[in-house]
């Protein structure tokens, strides 16, 4: 499998067409290589901006996925659809997506904190089995939660 | 179990419900593998609350931990989130594992739960080792499983001594 598929982000619309208008962002495969869930919102917390980056190394980036583990997965429940952080490059991070099938909690989004969430219908993105815990770091330079050591 | 036996490949529900497998969960990792009593007993509420002090190394050192035990997915989510806990329970609330891993701890005729039990395992589930934990100093210390987790990532990591310039 593919360690990281792509998505690009306009500021208000998200596109699997690797030409469509926009910052092209790395996301964890797995959300784009099954069976759609139609119907679904996407939070996406990221800029178009192609300076808005943080390092994955940094404390709040690394908080922000020990709490996806802790609470956000679990507050989300059912509804949850998947849930990916954009990798830019080997270290640099754009912020992250949760898709779910209702927008209600994205208000508590902790990557939020990271970039601003914008919410976006979407019928592209797959259900995924959220991460295991603990680990927070990345496989191979893949997007957090994706990829393994083979 | 034995060492080297390979671990049933548990197929439960976690702390929200979803069905999990237990390979899916190592996800090519070394697994510390518990069976706990239950978010009731004061000793498994001091274990948990070591691991949840151990988890910080467990999530920058590619291993990953799973907790087994009887209680219902929302009370392990309740348990859970009170622990501060970020890895995985599963629930066996039906008993669908317990008589098949022989791990009923037969003395508690009330919650009729799972022994304290651990095994640390390779990412393809065979058992490394195991611990009984019946008695609280049976389990294995932090040292212990840092020292299980060292042992299984060298033999799986092929870059284990770090490449040369």
């Amino acid at each position: 499998m593919r360690p990281f598929a792509f998505v690009v982000f306009d500021g208000t619309r998200l596109s699997l067409d690797p030409h469509a208008p926009g910052r092209r962002l790395r996301i964890d495969s797995r959300c784009v290589d099954g069976d759609p869930v139609t119907g679904a919102f996407a939070h996406v917390c990221a800029l178009p901006d192609r300076s808005a980056a943080l390092r994955y190394d940094e404390p709040e980036v690394q908080q922000a996925r020990r709490d996806a583990l802790a609470w956000w997965i679990p507050m989300l429940g059912d509804a949850l659809v998947c849930l990916t952080t954009f990798a830019l490059d080997a270290s640099r991070c754009a912020g992250a997506i949760t898709v779910a099938r209702d927008p209600t909690r994205f208000a508590a989004d902790p990557f939020a904190r990271l970039f601003p969430g914008t919410i976006v219908r979407s019928d592209v993105f797959c259900a995924v089995p959220p991460p295991a815990g603990p680990p927070i770091e990345r496989y191979g330079g893949a997007p957090w939660p994706g990829g393994r050591f083979q | 179990m034995n060492v080297d036996e390979r671990f049933p490949d548990l197929d439960l529900p976690d702390h929200t419900g979803r069905p999990r497998r237990l390979s899916e969960l190592a996800g090519g990792d070394p697994l510390a593998l518990f069976t706990s009593r239950g978010w009731w007993c004061p000793k498994e509420q001091r274990y948990m609350r070591g691991l949840c002090k151990l988890q910080d190394e467990f999530e920058v050192a590619y291993a990953r931990i799973v907790v087994v035990s009887v209680d219902p997915p929302e009370v392990q989510s309740a348990f859970r989130a009170g622990l501060g806990a970020r890895f995985t329970f599963l629930s066996d609330a039906e008993r669908r594992w317990l008589p098949r891993l022989e791990l009923l701890e037969t003395t508690d005729t009330v919650h009729h739960p799972y022994l304290p039990a651990a095994f640390t395992l390779c990412p393809d589930l065979r058992v490394h080792r195991s611990y009984n934990g019946y008695w609280y100093f049976g389990r294995p210390t932090h040292d212990e499983l840092r020292r299980d987790m060292r042992e299984i990532t060298k033999t799986i990591r092929d870059d284990w001594e770090a490449p040369a310039a």
